[in-house]
């Protein structure tokens, strides 16, 4: 076989609290396409930047065409044709395509025209249609990426990191980038990307490097197996089959209903525009879109963090938008919000003083004006028990636990809280699939005792595999209401890039 | 329980390493001027703790520093910076010297100490909660905004001293003594140590429990470590700044109190210049907790005496300013340890990883 363009030797990376990557050893070879699958917090990331330059290993080796390199920045690793895209693109909103492009490569006086030309002619032999005058904050997010990978075609990269590049796109985008990548290998370069998605590795991927708790857990070539296999290296254990609830018919009074919101986002751009939907008691009512089509608005508006410049929120009849957060808790709404490292935990304190979060208001916690620490403490421990909550105890730093069992403490705060209405921003995005399990188990839980839950996810599964009923949003908007069973992915997936069905919603 | 405990024990190693070090570096500048360090701070610690007198002098110089560490470390809790204390602290002595002048003669001593407390809180508190508006409503920078604020008060303390608070004699920038049945009344015969001693021990308690114990100070730390989550809780992280900054500033505020009523008697200018900037490192030595800091304030005091007696000893010809050199020299090995421990830590973690990692 030929010599590898890319080989990395036994490298491990070790950070404050956890262990990243554990002797990952792998190759890359000329023409090739390896994808590196594995659930969030496996290490995928991490790997990736140390050959990208962004961390340094603490042991091991990379080899570039056979040469063993110590890559000290993103810098050096341009200069031996590694470009990485990330999850988070790092492009300039106010500058146009050219200018992010030829950014930090050009001196003196800029011949613009020159420039525009060169990147034209790139964008032009991989059929990208990209305005290459054009503000890159105008442009949607797929073409955007576009940019991105123009800026690697640029500096004439020859290895390409992508790092969860579909995350952010609609299932066509995504179909159209996977056929770039085919291309683009096929001329001789070698492409690695980083995925959860067993759909996109059989289909773009030569070969598959299977990541888990930081270690590898397998290298197959794509012939050889299936996604039952991946599944399996993946999570380490079968795939059970999701328990799919029956769903009748919805009565009573609507919980939550939204009347035509409409709110602003930072630049007084429309981030929400007329959303009007309602959810009844005992019902899942799902929003499925790309991310950052409002869904997060939406939650807000609800919960009542981002002010609403038209329409009317109501709860159990009421209208509430006017109200602060803290009455919105005190009349039973609980809202899992989607980061729970910068909205639903503190970090550096106790487990019991984050359930005691939003109950520090109210005489439930305190006894003669101080916090009834035993009593925290006493129900904390039960928490931990009842959410099988893997903590030696109430006193643990919330930031000692794994994500999923955050995730877990997170929700019984926001069970006993939302009395009413439950509200989950992707409350299962990065978990195992043990800890998601019994998230689901959890919400349908909740559901049977008659609460009302609002569930946003970017998972066309757990939206079908959860919800009632289904909206599906773009671009601020409701683009239609169905019920679960009335559309297939592919009708779904157009809706969330924005072509409105042939049928009409309810 | 254990790992916290562990994190004290590792706290106080660092810091008594700071402190030696720093004072083996300080000794060295003793040995520029030809002196043998190890006699100089050995006639010096041995003429302090055998002399009663002296050894109260340090209890009097910590009592201030209590209270400016105290204001420091309460904004830190709510992740804010306030470094005005020593302005915080003139607005105290400002209203102290004046309730004392004017009421001195006129109240018995307790209710007159009592609401020269209050008066003192009030004022210190007042010039906080200002900053914490600032910083709540046009989002200003609180670092910035409570430095400067320390020099619009003391200027506003220049302003009064040359004018309506002047002495009667008029020779000094000055206010005349305030009467003896405003004095906060002495607790050790025989030394200068006077009440305001024990109210720094009561206030730094009641601190610790106001922070650990209580939902107000639940919901000020809660702030510190995540405002967004906060927020989201449904606590208004605008109103905790002004409350953070209120009773941070009427902490440094009761200084005003314990150094006009107990030590000074009288306003002046370029009063007790410097207790602001060294409660700054006083709180950080004690990682900002409030019983921590009555040890640092401890420490800081006994050093401040130390080289006031190294100054007086006969025939060395210390300059006196050698104790803002020790101190200097001592605070910056204590921030240094700050910054190591951090490192260390982070290395042990990696170690354990990484043994961790190959017993797999």
């Amino acid at each position: 076989m030929a010599q590898p363009v890319v080989e990395i030797r036994h490298v491990s990376k070790y950070f404050a609290k956890v262990i990243a990557n554990k002797d990952v050893s792998f190759t890359v070879h000329q023409g090739e396409v390896v994808a590196l699958l594995g659930e969030n917090g496996a290490g995928k990331s991490t790997i990736m930047k140390i050959l990208y330059g962004l961390y340094g290993a603490d042991e091991g080796e990379i080899r570039i065409r056979g040469e063993a390199v110590h890559i000290k920045s993103p810098k050096d690793a341009m200069s031996r044709g590694v470009a990485m895209i990330q999850q988070h693109f790092s492009l300039v909103p106010t500058h146009t395509v050219t200018e992010n492009i030829i950014l930090g490569n050009v001196h003196g006086r800029i011949a613009i025209k020159e420039y525009e030309e060169k990147v034209k002619a790139i964008a032009e032999s991989y059929g990208f249609d990209v305005p290459v005058d054009a503000k890159v904050g105008d442009l949607a997010v797929g073409v955007q990426q576009k940019v991105e990978i123009l800026k690697a075609l640029y500096l004439n990269a020859n290895i390409l990191i992508m790092d969860e590049p579909t995350a952010v796109l609609t299932p066509q985008e995504s179909e159209n980038l996977m056929v770039f990548i085919r291309e683009f290998a096929a001329k001789g370069n070698c492409v690695i990307f980083i995925t959860h998605k067993m759909k996109e590795v059989m289909e773009a991927a030569d070969r598959i490097v299977i990541m888990r708790s930081g270690v590898v857990a397998g290298d197959v070539r794509k012939e050889d197996t299936d996604e039952a296999e991946l599944a399996r290296l993946m999570i380490g254990q079968e795939l059970t089959p999701p328990v799919r609830t029956e769903a009748p018919q919805q009565t009573g009074e609507a919980v939550l209903e939204l009347k035509g919101v409409s709110a602003l986002g930072p630049e007084k751009t429309p981030v929400l525009q007329q959303v009007s939907f309602s959810v009844l008691p005992g019902e899942i009512f799902g929003i499925a879109g790309v991310s950052g089509n409002g869904q997060d608005e939406v939650c807000e508006v609800i919960c009542g963090s981002r002010p609403v410049t038209e329409g009317a929120v109501l709860f159990r009849g009421q209208d509430i938008t006017q109200q602060t957060i803290r009455q919105r808790i005190d009349g039973g709404i609980g809202y899992v919000p989607v980061d729970r490292y910068r909205d639903g935990m503190i970090m550096d304190m106790t487990l019991a003083e984050n359930i005691l979060l939003k109950n520090s208001y109210g005489g439930r916690w305190t006894s003669k004006g101080f916090i009834a620490q035993k009593r925290l403490n006493d129900y904390t421990a039960q928490i931990i028990k009842d959410h099988q909550v893997k903590a030696t105890g109430p006193s643990d730093l919330a930031r000692s636990l794994s994500g999923g069992n955050q995730q877990k403490v997170v929700l019984a705060r926001e069970i006993d809280v939302g009395q009413h209405l439950l509200i989950f921003n992707q409350p299962t995005r990065g978990l195992d699939m043990g800890a998601v399990d019994r998230i689901h188990h959890s919400i349908l839980q909740e559901k049977e005792k008659g609460k009302a839950v609002l569930l946003v996810s970017t998972e066309l599964s757990e939206i079908f595999e959860m919800c009632d009923r289904i909206a599906i949003m773009y671009k601020g908007r409701i683009m239609g209401i169905y019920r679960n069973g009335e559309l297939d992915t592919q009708e779904i997936g157009l809706m969330m890039a924005g072509v409105t069905a042939g049928k009409e919603g309810q | 329980m254990k790992r916290l405990k562990d994190r004290y024990g590792e706290v106080l190693l660092f810091n008594i390493g700071a402190v030696v070090v720093g004072l083996i570096l300080s000794a060295c500048m003793l040995l520029f001027m030809k002196l043998n360090p190890v006699e100089v701070y050995s006639t010096a610690f041995l003429k302090i703790v055998t002399d009663k007198y002296t050894m109260g002098e340090v209890l009097v110089k910590s009592t201030p520093l209590v209270f400016t560490a105290l204001a420091f470390a309460f904004t830190y809790k709510a992740n804010l910076f306030n470094i005005g204390a020593q302005g915080q602290f003139y607005a105290g002595s400002i209203v102290a010297v004046t309730l004392s002048l004017q009421l001195g003669t006129v109240l018995p001593t307790p209710l007159l100490i009592l609401l020269v407390l209050l008066g003192s809180f009030l004022a210190g508190g007042l010039v906080g909660a200002l900053i914490g508006f600032a910083k709540a409503r046009f989002n200003a920078n609180e670092f910035l905004v409570s430095m400067m604020s320390t020099y619009v008060v003391s200027a506003v303390m220049d302003y009064l001293l040359r004018t309506v608070l002047r002495e009667t004699k008029g020779e000094y920038l000055q206010t005349d003594p305030i009467d003896a049945n405003a004095y906060l009344p002495s607790v050790l015969p025989g030394t200068r140590v006077h009440l305001g001693t024990v109210l720094a021990i009561l206030t730094a308690i009641l601190v610790w429990v106001l922070l650990y114990k209580t939902p107000l100070g639940f919901r000020i730390r809660a702030v510190g470590s995540n405002a967004t989550a906060a927020e989201l809780a449904g606590i208004r992280s605008k109103r905790i700044y002004v409350v953070a900054f209120l009773i941070s500033g009427g902490l440094a505020g009761m200084a005003g109190l314990t150094e006009i009523n107990g030590v000074q008697h009288m306003l002046l200018q370029n009063f007790n210049s410097s207790i602001g900037s060294f409660g700054i490192g006083i709180a950080i030595l004690a990682n900002g907790h409030p019983l921590g800091i009555l040890f640092a304030s401890l420490l800081f005091g006994f050093m401040n005496i130390m080289g006031t007696t190294m100054g007086r000893m006969p025939g060395l010809n210390i300059p006196s300013s050698i104790i803002d050199l020790i101190e200097g020299i001592v605070m910056i090995c204590v921030i240094i340890s700050y910054f190591l421990r951090g490192y260390v830590h982070n290395r042990r973690e990696k170690q354990r990883l990484r043994k961790a990692g190959a017993q797999k």
